[in-house]
Parts: C-alpha cells; structure tokens; sequence
C-alpha cells in the first residue's frame, strides 16, 4: 500500500504544485479581490474546492464505479465534452490557468480509475493521491502565510458543502459577487471561467451520472468557500446537513437545481452500495457526501433516541446503562457526529494511561513546550490538554469535536470536568492534535470519566504505562476496551531502566500477544531524568517521526481516523442494542410490577366475593344483633298488615344497631382484604428485585383513608340497598295486599339473606321470598352486589393507585424508545 | 499468655456482645454484616488462642511497588526473589524473628512451608527489638494477576499490622485506596504507610509527595497516618521503618488492636445499618393498654356487648310469656299474624330459634385487631423489626377466631332456660285470673240471680256485699297487672345482672385467647428486639 502511495504521488506532482497557488490565491482573495476580479474569484473558488472535491465525490464516484459498474461509469465519464479537456488541460496548461485546476483532480481522477480500474491496490493508490494533494495543499501554507490559515479549515468545510451553504451571510457584497460568479451569469463577465463554469453546469445538468457529486459540489463550493472565506467555517459545521442551497440568496437557484439533481443520483448508488463506506474505510476512501448526509441523519437520530433514553427504575445494571447512554451520548456529540461530517479534519490523538505514567511529560516533550502540568503529586493532571499546530488550532479551539467542554487557554480551576485547554505549537506537525488526559486509575474518579470521554473522541489512541505498571488490571482493562471499539492504538512503555529493558520489553510483548495486541505500535522510552517537565529528545525522536509521519501520510492518517470511527460505529451495534435491552427489561420489568399490584388488589376482590357468599360476613357482632333483632320480635313487629296504619314509628334503636354492625363488619371484612393485598404487593415487590423494596417502602399498609373511605362506600351502599328495596321491591301483589313492611327492616333481612350465602333455606332468604317474590329479589340481588363491587373496586383503585405512583415517581420508561433505538441502529447501518 | 497479651476486658465482652447480636441476627440483620460480623467472631478467636508473642506485620501494595525489596532490605537477606517482570511475587513469604510457637500461626495464615524464613534474631546484635516479628511479602493486589486470585485480600485481612508499601508512580491508584484505604479509618494504630522508592525523587519532590499522601489519606478518613518515606534500594528509611514495626511488635498489641478497629468499624457500620436510638426505648413487653386495647377490639369482633344485648332483650320479651299479665298476651292472640298471612307459618318458629344463642368470631376483625396491635408497638421500630413483629403477631392469627367461637360458645347464654320463679309467678298470675273469675262470677250471680242462690252461697246474693264483691274483683285486676310489671322490673334487673355476668365472663376468656395467641409471640418478639439492640449497645460502649 506504502509503495501504492508512493506512486501515486508521484505519479501526480503537479497537482499537489497546482494546489498550492489556487489555495494561496484563495485566503487572501475573497474579501478583496472577489468583486474586483470575478474571473479570478469565480475561477479559484473552483480551483480549491475542487481539490477538496477531488478527495471528496471523485474518489467516492470512483470508489462507486469500481464496485458496481466502473467501465460503464468510467465510459460515461469520459464521453463527455468536458474530460477530455479537463484531462488534457493539467497536462497542457497547468500551472497557467489556477481555473483549469478545478478540473485537474476531477479529470485526472476520472482518467485515473480507468485505467487501474479494477485492481484494488491500485484503488489504494488513488485515494492516498488525492488525499495527499489535499495534505500537500495544506502543507505549504505555513510557508505561504498566516492568511492561509484557513486553508485547513476549508477542508472540513468543503467536505462539508452541502451542509454549509446555508450559513452564508449574504451581507458581504463580495459573497454575492462570488457566487454570481458561479451562476450562469458568470461567462458574461468571464468568458473564459464561464465556459467551464457552463460546462461544469452542463455536465450537471446533463445529469450525467459520475459528475452529479462533482457537478454539486462545484456550485455549492463556490458560495460555501465565499462563506468559509470570510465567516469561521466552524460556524457553519453547525448548520444542518439538508438545502445546500437554502441559507443564502446569494447561492441562489443554480446551485440549488443542482443539488436537487444531485441527492437522486448519488442516492442510487448508495442504495446499490450500500455497504460501500465500510469497504471503503479499509481503503481510506472517504464517504460521498450523500453517505455522508445519510449517516449524520442517521447518526442524528440515533442521538435523539440515546438522549430520550430514561433508565428510571434501579434495576441491576441501571446503573450501567445510565452511563452507558451518557457516554453513548457524548461519543455522538462529541466524536462521531463531528467526525462523519468532516473527516478530514486534525486527527485528534488521545494519550491516555496510568496515573504516574508520564502522559503529561511525553506530550511535553512531543510539544517542546510545558502544555500541560507535570509533577510527583498524583493524580497531575484533572483537565484535558489539547495541543496542535497553530493552523489547526481554530479548528479545535471552534469545531464540533468536544463540542460540549468549554475552551480554556490555560489550565484554570473552573475548567473543571467540562472544560479542555487548547495550547498551540508549531513543534507539533499539522494535521495531528496531541491529547493529554487525566489519569484511568488514580484514587480521582472523576478523572476517569474524563479520560474515558476523552479516548471516546479519539481518532488514534496512545496508552502509555511504565515498567512498574505494566501488569496492572486498570490498564488491560484499558486495552481491552480499546479492542472492543476496534480504535488504532500506539503503547508507549515508558520509565524502562536499562538494565530491565530486555526482560521487561520482551515480557509486556508476550503479555500484549496473549492479549491479541502484538500487531500494535510500540514505543519504549527510558528511564531518564525529567528536566523541566520534558524528557530528553532522543528519547521522543522515535515517537515524534511516528507523529510526523502521520502528519505527512495524509492516506494513513485518515485511514487511522475511518478505522476508529468504523470502530466506534462497530460498537454501537451491541452498545445500542445493549441500551434498548435494558430498556425492555425496565419496561417489562414495570410491567411486572404493575402486573404485581393488579393481581393481588384482584385477589383482595375475589376473596371478598367469597366472603361475601360464604356468609363470613355473618358471624361476631353482626349475628349476635341479628339474634336480637329476630329474638327480640322486632323482626315480627317490622312486619304489619295492610290495615294498621302505619303511624309514624321511630326507628327502633335495635335497628339502628344492627344496621351499624353490618356496616361495621362489611368495614372490617373490605379493609381487612386491602391490608392483605398491600402486603402482599409489598412482599412480591421485595421479592423481585431491590428496586422494588425501594419503591414499596412506606407502602406496605393501606392508605391511613382506607377505614374512613370504606364505612363511608358502606353506608352510601346500604343506602342504595334500602332504596332499592323501597322502589323496586314491589312486593307480590298477593302479598302487599296483606301485608306492609318497613323498608329499613327489610333491607337488612334482605342484607343478611345476601351474605349468608348459599343457605337458601335460611329464615331471612325465605322471608324475602315470601315478601318480595322470587324475581324482584334476583333483581335487587344482582344489583345490590354488583353496586358493592362496583364501590369495593372503586376504593381498590384509589389503594393501588399509591402504588402505580410510586412506578411513576420512579420515572416511566417509554416502550417505544426501545424500538426507536433498533430502528436507529438498523438505520446507520443502512446508512453505511 | 503475659497479663500484658490479655486483651481487654473491653474486647472480649464486646466480642460476647458481638456474638450476642450474631445469635439474634438472623433474619433481622443484613445478611453481609451478618456474615462479615460471624468471620469477625472467628478470627478473633483463632487469633487470640494462637501465640500472642507474635506479631503478623504484612507488606501490602500495588505491583512493582518494592514490597518484595523492602522484605529483603527489613530481612537483610534475600528472601523473597525482586524482578523487573509484574507481577513478580505470586506466593506469600513470611520471615519469623523468634520461631518458638510461630508455626500454628503461620499455619493459621496458610504460608506454604516453603516460603517460611526464619531469623533467630535473638542472636542478632540490635534485633532483639524485632523478636516476635513475622514479617509477609504479600503478592499485589492490582494486577491482572490478582484479578482472579485472592491471596493479598486474605492476607491484608488476617495481619496484625499492614504496612501500605506505596511508590512514587502509584500512591494515588485507586486500587489502593478505594478498597483498602477508605477502610482503614481507626486502624491508624496498625497501619503504616511506606512511601518506597524515594530515592527515585530529589528532597524537595519527597517532601511535597509526603504531604500529599498524607493529605490524601486524612482526606479519606485516616486521621494521623504514619508515613516512612523508605528507599530499598539505598537503604534510607528501611531502619526507620523497622524501628515503627520493632515498637508495634515489642509492645504485642497489635493484634488486640487490630481487632479492636475492626470490631468498631463493623459496629459503626451495624449502627448504620440498625441505630440504637430509640429502640430501647420500646418495652420488652405489651403494655396493659394495648392489652385491653387488643382485648376490646377482639370482643368487637366477637359482638360480646351484642351477644349481652341481644341475651338480656330476648330474656325480657321471653319473660313476657311467663311473668307477663296473661290479660293482654291472650289479646294479641286474636291479632291476625302476618307471617300466617304469608303463609310462612314455619318461620315464626324458626326466628325462635335463631335466638338459641351461638356466638362466632369475625376472621376479619380479629385481623384487623391484631394488625392494629402490631402496628402501635412497632410504629418507631426498623423497617426489618417491625415486619418480623408483624409476622410474630400474626403467627397463630389463623386459629384465633375459631379458638374464640369454640370457647365463647361455652358460655353462650341458654336462653331456653326458664327460672323456677318465672313459673311460681305464672302460677300466681293464673291464681289472680282465677280469683278474678271468681269475683266476676260472685258478681253476676249476685246481681243476676239474687235469690235463686243455694243457701250455701247465699252469702253471694247478699247485696250488701255486693259492693266489696266488686271492689275486690277490681283490686285482682289491679293486682296482676301490678304484678306483671313488678315482675317484668325484676326480670329486667336479673337480664342486665346476668348480662353483665356473661359480658364479664366472656371477656375473660377472651383476654385469655388473646394472651395466649397474640400477646405472647408478640412479647417473645418484643423481648428478642429489647434484647438485640441491649447487645448492640455493649458492642458500642
């Protein structure tokens, strides 16, 4: 692949020399020179963006091509006007016209692939090319300017285009004027930019399907370079991947008719590649950009999903799974979503490791500059220290990545868990950005948390431990971890002593194959003396040619970024679907739970129906006043024949009596079930699992209205009785011919008849008969129990709903969301 | 044992009181103090029967460390092989300074034969101080190694005295101190904290090491660490060290003490767990007035002052029938009965009998009584105590109410009974009918037939007497009507004596249900909670 590279390279110098102008001309030219010299503004907007697009669309086109049907599409390609041109032009007048540029990396990208066409090496070959025209681009500004600081920047932001247009502030007259530049109204002005802007536009418009990417882009470049030109381009990393051409007027119709043709097209391919940007990853092909607009849509709602997710229920493992989600959270907002967006930006190089184990010393020295606090007190460092090169320093200090942690420039108290410091230097090679952590392992937990959020938005990882340390659980832990999301990793082994070298080196290697880690890259720094926070030079040399390398090797670099975030989008294949389980076991959990309560208030119920037909209501104080009441003659004197008047009688005392006891009773049976039940819910909740103890604690009893609740559903229930008897018990006509009867009274041997259950032969049943008929009775009967039930279930209600709040209280988990999570997963994975 | 090696008498009888509280726990207390407080129990016993001239001083730390070195230098020989591989020291090795009666402890702690070393340091010029030491090189305890092995745990848990081996790099690891440090407050005594190579950093970096340490460690709860900064590879500090461990073991507390601070970590955390508070505050047994409480609403759920009732109104309305004045019974006679219009003759006697008295228990109430015993008494108890109250006091629920019908039917009132005098008094009430009968008859004769009467009688048909005649068949009638109600009033006065006879009787036996099926597993409980928390509070005095 090395050797691939090589070749490619050289193959194509001249782009890389081509690039240079065109991006140079770019930085400082917009605000000036755009309104003055359109022909120029229009002609290096396309120059540079083109660049960019060239490591963008083409490669992705050619990628395309090179799975589904590269001849045909290459074919396609090349039978247009403008190939041949555009080929023949880098060859011919390269270096004379910065316009041609533009299409120098479309058509040789596209002549490219023809003739490697298949050969997968070969595709290898071209990606690090064109990558490497986009680094070499970079490169040379330090030497061009400070004003091409933004050069780098625009990389993300062209990468980023269709996401940017909208930002655009048409407030800048030369904005407007480039983007005019880039409508058709163009070739007036400038004949000889115009054409070329036609043809681009023709091309488009020809829907032509290989140049669709190109063909958007172009446009969009040129009023999102504008943009990027003079607004931070980070603030339009912002805006969402949707309307190219929205925000700005300016960009207006041309570029938005065409980017209307484009997503059709490209979306196509996806679909019939879908799988695409996973092959592509191992050949550091970058993501189309309509892949790239799946994904982040994708990516976007599965963010939504993580952060609706409420894990309210203790379950075991809720606690895991908070967390779980709270770093799966921060991995997209700070990582992921970032990085899918614009994955050309700085590698971030994450140094993790032991506490003591010389991170902030290594990353010092790497910098030559004291960045970051180092000391004997452990743990060092609490706050995260960012280091980059200067041009790369906006990008970190504005970007998305860590987008939620506060910027500082230097190490203050507030920073703090939600804060990073970002320091520059220009030791440091571009392209790369040094990460200095707290420690995984020292008594400050929270200092963990840190350095894992840290690692989680790692394109590269580097673990450095010591002789001492190297056997240590947190640091294999450490490593395991980073073999589960499949992120690049470099150990260093630092604070070897000479002496030991050997043994210990060839020991930690064994370890590190039993691991499965021996393929990994290793650095072994020795013991030496610290001066100054900084360890020797030599010590470092090896590690910094490693860091510059990476920084020169744009193709490595960016295949170390696609192998990490595939990693991480690896991982999210069980760690999401991990999420939603939980999620399931909280909502059939709770489930459980209610399913506890329902069932045992369901048993208070039934039993009470038994008690109510097994005549255990009629027993204690209930029959003795019974007894009284027929022994008495009270029950003989209630009933009068039709001739006595009925005088205004009082309501002996006796019945007011017993007509208490049954209540008293029908009470004590009614509360005497619900203290059942709600042990019983109690007991069943403890039973299952903490969480629920916790949740039935100061429940285990019924409500203190209970008692209060009950005699009042009684006595309002016994009042409906006693209407009832009064209205409905229309006696037979034979009978209340004959015979009266007080309706109290009888309500009562009507209760008793009721509850004493099947002794259908009883003295109260029979008397009933005899004065209300058999039918009226059933009817009374029916409704007199149905109207207790009713009451009863009323009150049984109001006691389990106690416990439904209590469930609520603890937050409810929304069943959907579960769903919503594995429809998320599945989407990015359709996505990539 | 020397009157000095004696522990306490505060240990031990804290230690009884431990014991006592392992007895009483089960169930109430949380099964993980339960177990930690019964190994507790153990080793205080294995320890203190095994040689008290012994001290177990144990070299603890995180890998590469210098635990292995710091042996060696404290030993002067080369005992316990140092490398630059981690983890180095798998197995423990012990040196003994005075092997007589060592081997059961080192047998107790399960060093292997082949790692015990012994110095006879007696012969030793200026190690006389050391007699009694066994000195362990714990294997670490935060490798990957130790993941799956527990020897340093068991070890660092069994020692007299832990000496913390820390270094430069690793003094602040978590694996230290979140599992072992934060544990230690209040063994200060038998803990020392050995900042190992501090040759590796100039004066002025050790200096500021210490201090951090030892804010680091007071921070997490140890009050006065002792920190030796030690260098076993030049030798500095380890003759300090020695002389901190020489005066541990010279003075054989360390075991009590380390016991000691162990006993009072686990009662701190048992008083967490179970606060003495209050608790004792509750009596060991049922008050009278929850008793009578009990044994009121247990006669609720009987109905008793029903049952008095309902026998005293159907004592009256049967006395009707004996003592009653016939006069107006025979006239109700001829009112028509509505239960015969209904033709539900059969009935009436049926009501009748529903008046032979059965008195039956009300499951429901008897619950409801119990249940509200068992709350009044355990209302400030732990959540634990109260619900094994709770269970105490339902325990025999199940055979209380019929317990009660069965015993209360007993003295059920016979209401079929009829007094002798009740009949004397018919007797009498008929005599007065009949003397009536007579002064009617005297009446009509008299003034009817005046003449026509046998000179027997002739007296009748003097009307003369006439008069009297009637005044007296007047003052008959007058007579029984009295007599009735006066004796009604008796019947009523005998009702309510025997009804409060039977109320007084029932609720006896039902005070004797209710001491027998609740109140006594409730003060068996009561007693049992009184004395738990009695044991915790000697665990902590």
């Amino acid at each position: 692949m090395n050797t691939a590279m090589d070749d490619g390279r050289g193959e194509r110098p001249g782009e890389q020399t081509l690039s240079l102008p065109a991006i140079t001309d770019a930085p400082p030219g917009p605000p000036a020179d755009l309104p003055a010299e359109p022909e120029r503004a229009a002609g290096r907007p396309p120059g540079a963006k083109p660049e960019r697009e060239a490591t963008g669309p083409p490669e992705s086109s050619a990628a395309r091509p090179g799975r589904d049907s590269p001849a045909g599409r290459r074919a396609g390609e090349r039978s247009e006007p403008e190939s041949p041109a555009g080929r023949r032009e880098p060859g011919v007048a390269e270096r004379s016209e910065p316009e041609f540029d533009a299409f120098a990396p479309f058509a040789s990208g596209d002549s490219k692939p023809g003739p490697e066409a298949p050969a997968e090496p070969q595709f290898d070959a071209f990606g690090p090319v064109v990558r490497g025209s986009g680094a070499a681009a970079a490169e040379p500004e330090p030497a061009t300017g400070e004003e091409t600081d933004q050069a780098p920047e625009e990389t993300p932001a062209a990468k980023r285009e269709p996401v940017a247009v909208e930002d655009s502030e048409p407030g800048a007259p030369a904005e407007s004027d480039a983007s005019e530049a880039a409508e058709p109204g163009l070739p007036a002005e400038a004949p000889g930019d115009g054409a070329e802007q036609e043809a681009v536009a023709d091309e488009d418009e020809a829907d032509s399907v290989p140049e669709e990417p190109e063909a958007k882009s172009v446009p969009e470049d040129l009023g999102d370079e504008a943009d990027s030109v003079r607004e931070s381009p980070e603030t339009e990393a912002e805006s969402v991947p949707e309307e190219p051409g929205d925000g700005a007027e300016s960009v207006a119709e041309e570029p938005e008719t065409e980017a209307d043709s484009v997503p059709d097209k490209p979306e196509d391919e996806a679909d019939s590649v879908p799988e695409g940007p996973e092959a592509e990853g191992v050949r550091e092909e970058e993501l189309p950009p309509e892949t790239v607009k799946a994904m982040a849509a994708a990516l976007g709602a599965l963010r939504e999903s993580v952060a609706s997710l409420r894990f309210g229920l203790d379950l075991p493992g809720a606690g895991e799974a908070r967390k779980a989600s709270g770093e799966l959270l921060a991995q997209l907002e700070d990582y992921v979503l970032p990085r899918v967006r614009m994955n050309t930006a700085p590698a971030l190089i994450v140094v993790a490791g032991s506490t003591g184990a010389g991170k902030s010393t290594l990353v010092n020295s790497l910098a030559e500059k004291n960045v970051s606090r180092t000391g004997v007190r452990r743990p060092t460092t609490g706050v995260p220290v960012l280091v980059c090169h200067p041009d790369d320093r906006q990008w970190f200090a504005e970007g998305e990545l860590l987008g939620g942690l506060r910027r500082f420039d230097q190490a203050r108290p507030e920073a703090g868990q939600r804060g990073i410091v970002i320091s520059a230097t220009e030791k440091l090679p571009q392209g790369v950005a040094l990460l200095d952590t707290p420690d995984i392992d020292s008594v400050v937990e929270e200092h963990h948390e840190i350095a894992h959020r840290m690692l989680d938005a790692a394109d590269l990882w580097i673990f450095v431990t010591t002789a001492a340390r190297y056997a240590d659980a947190p640091a294999w832990n450490l490593l395991r971890l980073a073999k589960e999301r499949g992120a690049r990793l470099a150990i260093v082994l630092s604070r070897v002593q000479d002496r030991a070298r050997e043994v210990v080196l060839k020991h930690f290697v064994r370890m590190l194959t039993e691991y499965g880690l021996g393929e990994i890259d290793r650095f072994v720094i020795s013991e030496s003396k610290v001066a100054d926070g900084r360890l020797p030079d030599s010590e470092v040399t090896e590690l910094r040619l490693w860091l510059a390398e990476l920084s020169v090797d744009g193709a490595r670099r960016a295949q170390a970024v696609r192998e990490t975030l595939n990693g991480v989008l690896d991982s999210f294949r069980t760690r999401v679907p991990a999420l939603a389980k939980h999620l399931e076991a909280q909502v059939a959990f709770r489930g459980e739970l209610r399913g506890d309560v329902e069932a045992a208030y369901l048993g208070a119920l039934t039993d009470l129906d038994k008690a109510f037909r097994s005549g255990a209501l009629i027993h204690g104080e209930v029959l003795a006043r019974w007894q009284d009441f027929a022994g008495s003659g009270d029950l003989m004197r209630s009933l009068q024949l039709r001739k006595r008047a009925r005088s205004g009688r009082q309501t002996p005392e006796r019945i007011i009596a017993f007509r208490a006891a049954l209540r008293a009773g029908l009470e004590s049976v009614i509360v005497a079930a619900a203290t059942r039940a709600a042990e019983e819910v109690t007991a069943r909740w403890r039973h299952r699992a903490e969480v629920g103890a916790a949740l039935a604690d100061g429940l285990e009893r019924p409500s203190d209205d209970l008692v209060r609740h009950a005699g009042r559903a009684v006595a309002a229930w016994q009042e409906h009785v006693t209407e009832l008897v009064r209205t409905e018990g229309v006696a037979k006509r034979t009978v209340s011919k004959l015979v009266s009867f007080d309706a109290d009274s009888l309500s009562l041997i009507f209760m008793v008849a009721m509850f004493s259950g099947g002794q259908v032969e009883g003295v109260p049943h029979r008397l009933v008969k005899a004065l209300l008929g058999a039918e009226s009775l059933r009817g009374i009967g029916a409704k007199a129990l149905s109207d207790l039930r009713a009451r009863i279930s009323m009150l049984f209600d109001e006691e389990s709903m106690r416990y439904v709040q209590a469930l609520d209280s603890a937050g409810i988990p929304d069943e959907s969301a579960a769903t919503r999570l594995y429809q998320a997963t599945y989407n990015l994975e359709v996505a990539r | 044992m020397t009157t000095v090696t004696t522990p306490r008498p505060g240990l031990s009888s804290r230690l009884s009181a431990l014991s006592k509280v392992v007895e009483l726990g089960p169930g109430r207390l949380d099964p993980k103090l339960m177990s930690e407080a019964e190994s507790l129990l153990l080793r205080a016993g294995d320890r203190l029967k095994l040689s008290s001239e012994h001290t177990v001083v144990a070299l603890a730390g995180g890998t590469g460390s210098g635990k292995s070195s710091l042996f060696n230098a404290v030993s002067g020989l080369e005992l316990s092989p140092t490398g630059v591989r981690r983890p180095t020291t798998a197995r423990t090795h012990a040196c003994v300074w005075g092997l007589e009666g060592a081997a059961p402890l080192l047998d107790w702690l399960q060093i292997q034969w082949r790692h015990r070393f012994a110095r006879a340091s007696a012969l030793d010029k200026g190690e006389s101080q050391l007699h009694g030491l066994i000195l362990l090189d714990l294997p670490d305890h935060d490798s990957i190694r130790a993941l799956n092995d527990n020897e340093a745990d068991r070890l660092i848990g069994l020692a007299d005295l832990v000496v913390w081996v820390l270094d430069p790099q690793k003094y602040a690891d978590a694996s230290t101190h979140r599992r072992y440090v934060t544990e230690l407050a209040g063994h200060e005594a038998v803990t020392v904290f050995a900042l190992n190579q501090a040759d590796r950093l100039s004066t002025e970096e050790l200096a500021e090491l210490v201090i951090d340490l030892n804010d680091l460690l007071r921070r997490e709860g140890v009050e006065h660490p002792t920190v030796v900064p030690t260098s076993a590879v030049t030798g500095r500090g380890v003759e300090s060290l020695k002389s901190v461990v020489a005066a541990a073991v010279s003075r054989r507390r360390a075991a009590i003490q380390r016991l000691e601070a162990d006993l009072r970590k686990l009662e701190q955390r048992m008083t967490a767990a179970m606060p003495v508070g209050e608790a004792l505050a509750i009596p060991a047994a049922v008050d009278e007035a929850r008793k009578m409480g009990l044994v009121d609403a247990l006669c609720d759920a009987v109905g008793v002052p029903a049952v008095g009732e309902a026998m005293e109104n159907i004592y009256v309305e049967r006395s009707n029938r004996w003592v009653g004045w016939p006069f107006p019974r025979w006239a109700d006679r001829f009112r028509p009965d509505p239960i015969k219009s209904l033709r539900l003759e059969d009935v009436s006697d049926e009501i009748k009998g529903i008046a032979a008295g059965t008195v039956t228990a009300q499951a429901a109430e008897v619950t409801n009584a119990v249940q509200a015993l068992a709350e009044g008494l355990s209302g400030t108890m732990h959540p634990v105590w109260r619900s094994s109250l709770h269970h105490a006091a339902r325990s025999r629920l199940g055979k209380v109410p019929s317990a009660l019908t069965e015993d209360l039917t007993q003295v059920a009132p016979q209401l079929d009974r009829v007094p002798a005098w009740w009949r004397l008094l018919k007797a009498w009430q008929y005599a007065l009918v009949a003397a009536f009968g007579c002064g009617v008859l005297w009446l009509l004769l008299g003034l009817l037939i005046p003449g026509a009467l046998p000179p027997a009688l002739e007296l009748m048909g003097d009307t003369a007497a006439l008069p009297w005649a009637a005044l007296m068949t007047v003052s008959v009638l007058g007579l029984g009507a009295l007599s009735g109600i006066a004796s009604r009033n008796f019947v009523e006065l005998g009702a309510s004596r025997e009804r409060e006879r039977l109320e007084r009787e029932m609720r006896r036996r039902v005070a004797a249900i209710a001491e027998k099926m609740v109140v006594e597993p409730v003060e068996r409980e009561l007693a049992r909670h009184h004395a738990f928390y009695t044991a915790m509070r000697g665990l902590s005095s």
